[in-house]
């Protein structure tokens, strides 16, 4: 009111609402962003949690009971559950240190200025834009023991054949080596990236200094590749912990459950044997799981002030 | 200035828009219920609805009252549209094509969505718990999910529709349907689907390896391992017999053993009997079969695996369903087209129970075009369309289909596949609905059980030990 009183001539209406058509836009134009976010993210999120409170099975008459925590409850006492997260953590440590070592090592070399280096850079991408779905039929295809590739390659070459995905000793490794094939080219690919922008400066100072091929890599380039190497173990983290479609369509967590990720067993309790509650139950630890995992990564790059 | 603001305002109008296109999807089903709800639930139901009363007064007199049955009306639902969900299955690959016909004889129009099997079955299960009348038809595995299904209100029961003379013609004949498959299909003694095709497993086997080697047809379920032994030791490096190893498909397979030792998944107290003296038995001799006779990663089998063993040459014998011998001797894919034989499990010291399965069609209980839906199961499991079928190599339901002088003409001139008709006959004669232990549960009881014999299969634990265990976790659940 006190600047509806003051005496400026020009036409303070439209300015005031100018100024406040000023501070409204960004909100009006975030809001159907975050409105479409919360909705998104937050109700199945919400919507879990009131799930993995209840006792729910789909296709059962009952109504949905709400137990408090037993559904936790019962996977604390669920053997398969702490194979599942045993799998999980499994494939998570060894999966990530292995794609992170091979994908820096081939970024590396992808991002050498060599000859034909193009046409390698294009086929090293491939793994990692083809679907899951379809790399876990055909490598279950190749893993088969009686009609696949690697053991008729095994036998060829006078070794032992191996039972792959079929027995609870090799399945894990077997999941490996697909994980493996498939991302460490994404890795590569973000090393690769990484290493165009990296000054040329350095390299000649330490080359003029005397510094040894040896040397360079690990004083210069590793620690300039370092955020993004950190990046790739993040982005990797997430995927690795919800592990999901490879071990589905190849082994569905078989054999006796000896290849259960924690994604694959929610979804056998949730779409197999209908019990929602208890599904749900096991997604949330799986999302605190990744939640521990990323944050510690996190907190490992602020520390490292990268 | 103007200018800004008018940039500004056009922003915020597509920004509402945009942010309102969640809520504009009401368009779509307003559209859609439009012209399917106007003619359906409105001028439907109310006709039928009122009808069933006194059309059921004078059912018993409808044999004689010939001109009512020549006037049934297929027309009658004309102008609806029906939404089909079938899985990828040999029965909609062979029926499919007809649909046209169908639209053209009852100006009924057809929406087909066929899914993987596994895929259909978590689409449906979602729908039907959400009330949806999103699909009014679909093909239902009752041995699997039919009792669940029948006790959470699913399935549309059907009997009403049945005896409805202006629903159902007076050909249709359903006292035609074997007895097994069409009780197979009822709960409570409530009709829940009609059943389109049955199937069993069976036993394929090498007719050129077993003549070679002399070895003699298995007339008893112990024979299986002799001939197994004696092909593998005539043709190094093949392997014996290949069937069900994994878990959650394991039980299809391994029935018939069980019960071939006399025992049946669950005695008369309901306890399950896996550990019984005679239950062990047949797990020990199937592990024996699987584990020394059987394919390496035999714990990851089903039927593709083993089919795709036996039709590229490199197994014996199959344990499978009867309806892989479309794919076993697929002329595209397979190396034993001439050289296959089929042959129904030997009986054991217990008995020769085999199992039997069949696949029934049934009604969405929310559709809300169930009158139509009825027509078109009619039409699809009509003894003239069961017989065409059967001819395509359906394994019909139907004891006429298996009567027709085509059929008969059929199997004179094919040896095969007149010991796959005596082979998938002696099962739906013989054989027990009981794929697996009864459950409400079907899927958690059976992983349980393969779990259990997968274990023994890889030399984890002893018979004794895993099946005790089984017991224990089977008996917890209600059936």
């Amino acid at each position: 009111m006190g600047v509806q009183a003051k005496p400026i001539p020009r036409s303070k209406p439209r300015e005031r609402w100018l100024s406040t058509t000023d501070r409204l836009a960004p909100v009006l134009m975030m809001a159907p962003a975050a409105i479409f976010t919360v909705l998104m993210i937050g109700f199945p999120f919400v919507y879990a949690g009131y799930l993995s409170l209840h006792k729910i099975t789909l296709g059962s008459p009952d109504p949905a009971v709400f137990i408090g925590l037993d559904n936790f409850a019962k996977a604390m006492g669920d053997p398969i559950f702490w194979t599942a997260v045993r799998v999980n953590l499994a494939l998570y440590a060894v999966g990530l240190i292995l794609e992170l070592v091979l994908g820096t090592y081939i970024g590396i070399l992808l991002g050498q200025p060599l000859r034909g280096i193009a046409i390698a850079r294009v086929l090293a991408i491939f793994p990692a834009v083809i679907p899951s779905v379809a790399v876990g039929l055909v490598f279950a295809q190749m893993f088969d023991p009686a009609q696949g590739l690697f053991n008729f390659v095994l036998r060829a070459l006078g070794q032992r054949p191996q039972a792959w995905l079929a027995s609870p000793t090799t399945v894990l490794q077997s999941i490996l080596i697909v994980e493996v094939w498939q991302w460490t080219p994404f890795i590569a690919l973000i090393i690769m990236g990484a290493m165009q922008t990296l000054p040329t400066e350095p390299y000649e100072a330490a080359r003029i200094d005397g510094a040894s091929g040896l040397q360079i890599l690990r004083y210069l380039t590793l620690p300039m590749l370092r955020p993004a190497i950190v990046v790739a173990a993040m982005l990797r983290t997430v995927d690795l912990m919800r592990i999901f479609d490879s071990i589905y369509i190849m082994t569905q967590g078989g054999p006796i459950n000896s290849s259960m990720s924690l994604n694959v067993y929610a979804f056998t309790q949730g779409f197999l044997f209908s019990q929602f509650g208890y599904s749900s139950a096991i997604m949330l630890v799986l999302l605190a799981l990744t939640v521990i995992a990323s944050a510690t990564l996190g907190a490992a790059r602020r520390r490292s002030g990268v | 200035m103007k200018n800004l603001i008018v940039i500004v305002a056009v922003i915020l109008a597509l920004l509402i828009a945009a942010c309102a296109t969640p809520t504009p999807t009401p368009v779509p089903p307003t559209k859609a219920p439009a012209p399917t709800q106007a003619p359906a639930p409105t001028a439907a139901p109310a006709q039928p609805t009122k009808a069933p009363e006194p059309t059921k007064a004078a059912e018993p007199a409808k044999p004689t009252e010939a001109p009512k049955p020549a006037a049934f009306d297929w027309k009658q639902f004309s102008g609806q549209t029906l939404t089909l969900y079938l899985p990828q299955h040999p029965w909609t690959n062979a029926i499919q094509p007809l649909f046209p016909d169908f639209e053209k004889q009852t100006g009924i129009k057809l929406e087909v969505q066929t899914f993987a099997e596994a895929q259909l079955r978590d689409k449906v299960l979602i729908a039907l718990q959400a009330k949806s009348s999103e699909f009014d038809f679909w093909m239902s595995l009752k041995s699997r999910e039919g009792l669940k299904y029948y006790r959470a209100g699913y399935y549309e029961i059907l009997d009403k529709y049945l005896s409805d003379p202006k629903l159902t013609p007076p050909e249709y004949n359903v006292k035609d349907f074997a007895a097994g498959p069409f009780g197979g299909e009822k709960f409570d003694n409530k009709l829940t689907g009609i059943p389109i095709i049955i199937e069993g497993p069976v036993i394929f086997y090498r007719k050129d390896l077993f003549d070679a080697a002399k070895i003699s047809f298995p007339k008893k379920i112990e024979d299986i391992e002799t001939a197994a032994a004696a092909c593998m030791k005539a043709n190094p490096g093949i392997t014996g017999v290949t069937l069900r190893g994994d878990p959650n498909a394991i039980a299809y397979t391994f029935g018939p053993f069980l019960r071939a030792f006399g025992v049946n998944y669950r005695d008369a107290n309901g306890k399950s009997q896996l550990s019984s003296p005679n239950g062990l038995k047949a797990v020990e001799y199937y592990a024996k079969l699987a584990s020394q006779y059987g394919p390496p990663g035999v714990v990851t089998y089903s039927f593709a695996q083993s089919s795709a063993l036996f039709g590229g040459g490199n197994a014996c014998m199959e344990i499978e369903s009867s309806n892989e011998l479309s794919t076993i001797v697929d002329p595209k894919s397979s190396k034993v087209v001439g050289k296959v034989g089929v042959m129904p499990y030997p009986p054991g010291p217990g008995g020769d129970v085999p199992t039997v399965l069949q696949w029934g069609v049934s009604i969405n209980a929310n559709s809300k075009k169930k009158e139509a839906a009825w027509l078109f199961a009619v039409w699809a499991t009509s003894q003239e369309m069961q017989a065409k079928l059967h001819l395509k190599g359906i394994a019909s339901p139907r004891l006429s289909a298996w009567d027709t002088p085509e059929w008969k003409a059929q199997l004179a001139g094919d040896p095969l596949r007149a010991e796959w008709a005596a082979a998938v006959k002696h099962v739906s004669e013989k054989g027990s609905g009981e794929v697996g232990p009864p459950a409400i549960e079907q899927p958690t009881v059976r992983k349980i059980m393969g779990d259990a014999i997968d274990a023994v299969i890889l030399g984890q634990k002893s018979a004794a030990d895993a099946m005790k265990a089984a017991d224990a976790e089977i008996d917890k659940l209600a059936h």
